[in-house]
């Protein structure tokens, strides 16, 4: 073992360099502040928006790693969120007790029920084309979510789920304060939220470097290329796939403990998820992970505040009818904007402040 | 030998089994019941064919899948809905000639609008992704967003009542079948558009350079066509054929609403998985096939409609995963 390969010098080199990187104390900085949001800013609203920016992103990491990494484009995704949500809450409230072995337990068929239909989606439609992906993808979820509102019998239908927490989690619980701060079962709640999520967001930064991410970037660049140096690709998209969907379910699980309610529009919704994951990815870049984290905050402040930016609007201009009715259309912007970032800047912004730094060095 | 004989005969085997599948609810229907549900479908799969063969051909020939179809037949349908609001006169007339007139009218005037919506389209975005599947998918997906947003910026975002031209209302009673009046007219429509589809295909000079482009790209611009302006033609014909769709649809389903255009996408994707993307016999076939099993299903066990044409798929891409009329073969 004395002599290095080139690759082993590469991470030996990336080894050395992790702990001096600029990006490195951003992320650090970014986690202070969630860590501090509860304290510093205790309104619901705002500890609401942190928790929905950490899931979201978390969701995103996972969508991109399909996206970015294998080159796989999804419309399933969001129908992975919401089986995550629906499989926690049968087991907590429908079909089952609020206790800690039933949510772990919903955590558990959530990600086995994923990895089941991801393998067996990707093994109907990735024998063609990798572009069949993205329509069998949207036509099974356009299915789940009929299914979801149907079959209300099993899923409450329209109405949805309404989840009670057990123990620590409950909206009830209070014990006592903490620099001043009542600490309630929401707040422990979303530190949980963040730690997990935390811990699977760097499970995919591992799962990206690994061998198998390096190999699955290969195929996304050149797919014939890949399959002639003698791996399976259909069996490392395969693997891709599965492990993106399983991220998804989890985080699908997290965010039903925080709302505590799951519907088919909120939870399965092709445009109330779905969309909103494509359009984070995108803007904030494909093949980054940390693109979501920048995607998912842009995008979720603009909702939050946008009702505030409509009031001010009507409040400055008060004749402008023109005007009110374009802020109401929000997508229409949020639609052009994509489209240009997909012709301007297809790395999105992370991706283009990179080059935009490497440039400079 | 067993195994060979199955995958010699696959094709016949397939189109026996669904052939099959068809008649197996006449075991839970009455015959005249069954004769009404199967026009429902022939006509409905007509209307989904409109569809389909746009998104087919367009990707047999330009590699682009066009998830922005879905948007164009809406605003066909939008389109549609404003002339007959301005000539609502006409449209409630107690004349055949009156309604015709005035359904024509509403269809050319549909399809010359998206149709310039389609070069607009494909001269400004979708040119500059050429050949990157990925992008294209996400750029569609994005004019998608644009284009429902303008609709509800022109139109508003509520669902509207389509009025249905008075002499194509009521039934026909032949022999005891009730037979609606609309969905003859549009099942001739279909099988007129498909064969003149067909015979412009097989029998002009045009037809034959896009079945050559089909095949081979580069080969037509290296006998000296230009491509791109072929290109965009294909692109404008196949969204004014989504345009046709969509205005015969939201007659036939009695309303527009903006987000039309996503199911009925979604029905076009599953009848090219099921025809084979590239084909427009294909897309005819699956049109058929979606068609019949969704109505038959929705009367049957009415929840199930939806997963009816779902499992169809499944099943086509587990036996013949490039559907049932590859554009290759």
């Amino acid at each position: 073992m004395a002599e290095l390969t080139a690759v082993q010098l590469f991470h030996q080199e990336e080894k050395r360099r992790r702990f001096r990187r600029g990006g490195f104390f951003i992320g650090l900085g970014v986690l202070c502040i969630l860590l501090l949001v509860p304290f510093v800013l205790p309104s619901y609203k705002t500890v609401d928006l942190a928790v929905k920016i950490i899931i979201f992103a978390t969701l995103v990491a996972s969508f991109d790693i399909m996206l970015g990494y294998t080159g796989i484009l999804s419309f399933g995704h969001g129908m992975f969120f919401g089986i995550g949500a629906y499989c926690v809450a049968f087991l907590v409230s429908k079909y089952g007790a609020p206790t800690y072995l039933n949510l772990m337990l919903g955590m558990a068929i959530a990600a086995a029920v994923a990895s089941g239909l991801a393998i067996l989606i990707s093994f109907l439609s990735l024998r063609v084309k990798t572009i069949f992906f993205a329509m069998v993808t949207l036509a099974i979820a356009e299915l789940a979510i009929i299914l979801a509102t149907k079959l209300s019998v099993f899923t409450g239908g329209e109405d949805g789920i309404s989840l009670a927490m057990p123990g620590i989690f409950s909206f009830a619980y209070s014990t006592g304060k903490f620099l001043g701060m009542e600490i309630t079962g929401k707040i422990v709640t979303y530190y949980l939220i963040l730690l997990s999520c935390l811990g699977m967001f760097m499970m995919m930064l591992r799962f990206t470097h690994s061998p198998l991410g390096r190999v699955l970037q290969a195929i996304r660049d050149n797919e014939q290329r890949a399959e002639a140096l003698g791996f399976k690709t259909f069996v490392f998209q395969g693997i891709s796939i599965t492990f993106s969907c399983v991220m998804a379910a989890i985080t699908g699980g997290f965010y039903a403990m925080w709302v505590g309610y799951v519907n088919p529009e909120s939870c399965l919704g092709v445009f109330a998820i779905m969309l909103a994951v494509l359009l984070m990815c995108i803007i904030g870049g494909m093949g980054t992970l940390y693109g979501g984290i920048v995607g998912a905050a842009f995008y979720l402040i603009t909702e939050t505040f946008l009702p505030d930016l409509q009031h001010l609007a009507k409040d400055l201009f008060p004749s402008a009818v023109f005007l009110h009715n374009v802020l109401e259309r929000w997508y229409l912007f949020l639609g052009v904007l994509f489209i240009l970032v997909i012709i301007f800047f297809p790395k999105g912004v992370i991706g283009s402040v990179r080059e935009f730094i490497d440039r400079r060095k | 030998m067993e195994a060979t004989f199955i995958k010699r005969r696959s094709r016949e085997l397939a189109v026996a089994g669904v052939i099959i599948l068809f008649l197996l609810p006449l075991l839970g229907i009455s015959g005249k019941t069954y004769l009404t549900l199967t026009i429902a479908g022939l006509a409905m799969g007509m209307l989904l064919f409109l569809v389909a063969s746009g998104v087919s051909i367009i990707f047999g020939l330009m590699d682009v899948l066009n998830f922005a179809h879905g948007a164009l037949f809406a605003w066909g349908a939008y389109v549609g809905f404003t002339v007959f609001n301005m000539m609502m006169k006409w449209v409630t007339a107690e004349s055949v000639f009156k309604n015709f007139a005035v359904f024509l009218f509403a269809i050319i005037i549909a399809m010359i609008t998206v149709a310039v919506l389609g070069i607009v389209l494909e001269r400004v975005i979708i040119r500059r992704v050429y050949g990157n599947h990925l992008f294209q998918i996400l750029i569609t997906f994005g004019a998608t967003i644009v284009l429902v947003e303008l609709i509800r910026v022109f139109w508003g975002p509520n669902d509207e009542v389509m009025t249905v031209p008075f002499s194509f209302r009521g039934n026909w009673d032949v022999l005891d079948v009730i037979v609606d009046r609309y969905r003859v007219i549009c099942i001739t429509m279909g099988f007129a558009l498909y064969a003149a589809i067909q015979l412009i295909l097989k029998k002009t000079k045009l037809g034959i350079i896009v079945r050559a482009g089909v095949e081979n790209r580069e080969m037509i611009q290296a006998m000296g066509h230009n491509i791109f302006r072929l290109f965009t033609g294909v692109f404008a014909v196949g969204a004014a054929l989504a345009a046709l769709g969509g205005m015969a649809m939201s007659v036939f389903s009695l309303q527009v609403y903006p987000d039309m255009g996503g199911t009925y996408l979604l029905f076009a994707f599953i009848v090219v998985i099921i025809g084979g993307l590239g084909s427009v016999t294909g897309s005819l076939v699956g049109a058929i096939i979606v068609g019949l099993s969704y109505n038959y299903v929705a009367y049957l066990v009415p929840w199930a409609a939806a997963g009816a044409n779902v499992m169809i798929m499944i099943i086509i891409l587990l036996v013949r995963p490039a559907g049932l009329f590859p554009a290759g073969e």
